[in-house]
């Protein structure tokens, strides 16, 4: 019976250097540098592979320590948020030989998970032991070109990883396909390989997710999926509106998103006023967006989702016709929706207001909805300046701690209240 | 001073001790003699009484036991048709015991019910008139779809007037020793137009500072309390800043609550006072008005005040042109 549950990706990992989809420049540099080990320490100590993701550079890493039997060491720099920890790894990289005579291999991975504070130190770190390692090291990182890693790249030898063309991609996922046993037709995995931009993982997982438990595989069954989300395409879809010259170009853009049109709305919303700067321009694109908007309240009034072209109209050609006098020059940045991102954000202290106003309408004959907002306020200045009071209207509400702690919004006034409670 | 919320402390009991509207109370009244109580619509601004009459009109009615004779419900919080569907006909159709044959169902905020809930509430108001009447309590009767209104006995509550809002206030601050001065007062009123709720919760907040309750000590609880503040808001847009005025409207919507309706009221008072050409002032009136209409349709609060901020960033950029 057929595993369900093994990952394609993980089945059909290259087991040597030679099953390696593309990039063969790049694995003959990195095999003449770990050859270069046999007669003496090389100048540069660690390999450096860095591209984008999913391309196949762990796998490089491990099919070459199976094909020059190597016993690897890896780690995810991300376990490695502290300079001690790393120090402690140090260690290993310090000896050729491993405790059963085979030659080492140190692979650090994911070298772009190292940020903020916690990792401080972890780069230079990383550096030091390259500088004195005694047996290979391989680093792996999506942008070499982080400042971060300005000192360790010039102690490294930088390997670059490119992206596989489609052809290989889609002879990967034809042999995949043929040892599933599943019927595919070329187009459908030419389709497949073609959406994932290089990136064979997700045209891998891309294949599973479609072909799994399948016995073929058509172009119909593919074709339905869009391109990925990935930002490039809203983008692109801004753009088409913004700079729209007729009402239709910037009505198609939407077919292109690949979000629902609520978060399409979300984007042109939050990224209009630093597109249209002209107070006139920025004065019709918003009127635009509120007349789409109401038409989106008249569908949830009416549940007549055929008003949502009108939506279309003005949020796309509404706003590209607002464009009268502002100049295009230069390139300004398209920002995600802070409103969605606040409304996540807000989420628990709404919660928790909504909580203290339900309490609140048990006893008051108010709608928790209304007391949340229209006597919350007032609890907390009283909370913040008169713990008797404060203690008073705890007990009178039935409030618990973390309501209270919520109110007091300092630990000593919710301390001082809650001595008082006790 | 006493430890609860003194806006619920000192709500009226009965209707006698109902300090105002008047002319409501006695027609309330005449109801309770008579041992019937037609359907009702209870529509005024907040903090007038509302509740409270339907309240004391139950009470009046059922004695001390009337909990077990009414049901309150709060659309706002459950507004959908399911809560009409069973909450609402379950308790309508059950037969009352006692002498009186029917029970009240208050229904708060009921302008917050949405239409399909309203149409579903007219039908069993319909059919169970005999074992239920209903009083619906609303900011605007304007909401509640015609055929209810036409079955209910309407009551417009207003504002109390000054007098009784002082005196009120007055009676409290004395029950609770706390000291309110007369600009203090004149401070609550300005800020609460008469609301008495907030009236009251404001004059607690005060009071737990523990101080002589003083206009400076008003505004800062409001101003705390309140954080729209509108007039800054207009004063960036009217500067040409717009993503930094869409800011600070957010931060009210979301970060503090604020409810569009109010920043909208407030709007419209500040544009009349704000430097802005006075054929500038007219337009925006018909603007503010229209968004204001939206967002009674139901429309997002931040994008149709944003568009507004946008109209004000063009005025100001007009004005200063002109000069």
């Amino acid at each position: 019976m057929q595993n369900l549950h093994v990952a394609w990706t993980i089945k059909y990992k290259p087991k040597s250097l030679t099953e390696v989809i593309g990039n063969k420049e790049a694995i003959q540099q990195l095999v003449d540098w770990i050859k270069s080990w046999d007669t003496s320490i090389p100048k540069k100590r660690a390999a450096f592979l860095y591209g984008p993701p999913g391309i196949g550079k762990t796998v490089t890493v491990y099919a070459l320590a199976v094909d020059f039997e190597m016993e690897l060491v890896e780690k995810n720099a991300s376990d490695y948020r502290t300079e001690e920890a790393i120090k402690r790894f140090a260690g290993l990289a310090s000896q050729f030989r491993s405790l059963f005579g085979g030659k080492r291999l140190v692979l650090l991975d994911e070298l772009d998970g190292l940020t903020g504070n916690a990792d401080r130190g972890g780069v230079g770190a990383i550096t030091e032991i390259v500088k004195t390692a005694q047996c290979p090291i391989v680093l792996i990182a999506n942008n070499p070109y982080d400042p971060r890693f300005t000192n360790l790249r010039n102690h490294c030898l930088l390997i670059e990883f490119k992206k596989p063309p489609a052809s290989e991609v889609t002879k990967h996922l034809k042999r995949i396909c043929a040892i599933e046993k599943i019927q595919a037709e070329e187009s459908a995995l030419k389709f497949i390989a073609q959406r994932s931009d290089g990136d064979i993982r997700s045209a891998v997982n891309d294949l599973q997710a479609l072909a799994l438990g399948k016995k073929t595989l058509t172009y119909e069954d593919v074709s339905w999926l869009g391109y990925r989300d990935r930002q490039e395409t809203i983008f692109n879809v801004l753009r088409l509106i913004f700079y729209g010259k007729t009402c239709q170009g910037a009505k198609q853009a939407v077919d292109m998103a690949d979000v629902d049109i609520d978060m399409l709305f979300e984007w042109i919303y939050e990224n209009v006023p630093t597109h249209f700067t002209d107070p006139h321009d920025l004065a019709k694109a918003m009127d635009a967006l509120s007349i789409a908007d109401l038409y989106r309240g008249r569908i949830s009034s009416t549940q007549d989702w055929s008003f949502t072209r009108y939506v279309i109209d003005y949020m796309t050609a509404g706003v590209a016709m607002a464009r009268q006098k502002t100049k295009i020059h230069g390139w300004t940045p398209f920002k995600f929706p802070v409103r969605i991102q606040m409304l996540s954000r807000t989420k628990a202290e709404r919660a928790m207001q909504l909580n203290i106003g339900y309490k609140i309408k048990r006893r008051c004959h108010v709608s928790a909805n209304r007391a949340s907002k229209e006597i919350l306020p007032y609890l907390k200045i009283i909370f913040k300046n008169n713990p008797n009071m404060a203690a008073g209207i705890a007990k009178w509400l039935d409030l618990d701690m973390e309501m209270v702690d919520y109110l007091a919004e300092s630990e000593k006034n919710a301390e001082a209240i809650a001595k008082l409670l006790s | 001073m006493s430890f609860e919320m003194w806006a619920e402390k000192y709500r009226p009991k009965t209707l006698d001790s109902m300090v105002d509207q008047k002319e409501i109370v006695e027609r309330l009244k005449s109801f309770v003699k008579s041992r019937n109580v037609p359907h009702c619509i209870f529509a005024g601004p907040p903090g007038t009484g509302k509740t409270t009459a339907a309240l004391c009109l139950a009470r009046d009615l059922y004695g001390d036991a009337y909990r077990e004779h009414i049901m309150e419900l709060n659309a706002s919080d459950e507004r959908g048709i399911n809560v009409v569907r069973e909450t609402v006909k379950t308790f309508a159709r059950a037969r009352s015991i006692g002498e009186i044959p029917f029970k009240i169902m208050i229904l708060d905020e009921s302008d917050n019910m949405t239409a399909d809930a309203q149409q579903a509430l007219r039908r069993t108001m319909e059919r169970y008139t005999e074992t239920c009447r209903f009083i619906l309590c609303a900011n605007y009767s304007g909401k509640i779809i015609e055929p209810i209104q036409s079955r209910c006995a309407p009551f417009r509550f207003t504002f109390l007037p000054r007098e009784e809002h002082d005196k009120y206030l007055k009676c409290i601050a004395d029950n609770e020793n706390v000291k309110l001065l007369k600009d203090g007062l004149d401070a609550i009123f300005e800020v609460c137009s008469g609301d008495l709720r907030k009236a009251i919760n404001t004059l607690q907040a005060a009071a737990s500072l523990n101080k002589p309750v003083d206009s400076k000590v008003v505004y800062s609880i409001a101003g705390r309390a309140n954080p729209a503040d509108v007039q800054k808001m207009i004063e960036v847009a009217m500067n040409g800043n717009f993503l930094e005025a869409r800011k600070q409207l957010r931060d009210m919507i979301q970060k503090y609550g604020v409810a569009g309706s109010d920043i909208i009221r407030q709007i419209h008072t500040e544009i009349f006072r704000a430097d802005i050409s006075e054929p500038w002032k007219i337009k925006l009136a018909n603007i503010v008005g229209e968004i204001d209409y939206r967002l009674v349709e139901g429309a997002d609060e931040e994008v149709q005040l944003s568009a507004l901020l946008a109209r004000l960033v063009e005025a100001g950029y007009e004005l200063k042109k002109a000069s």
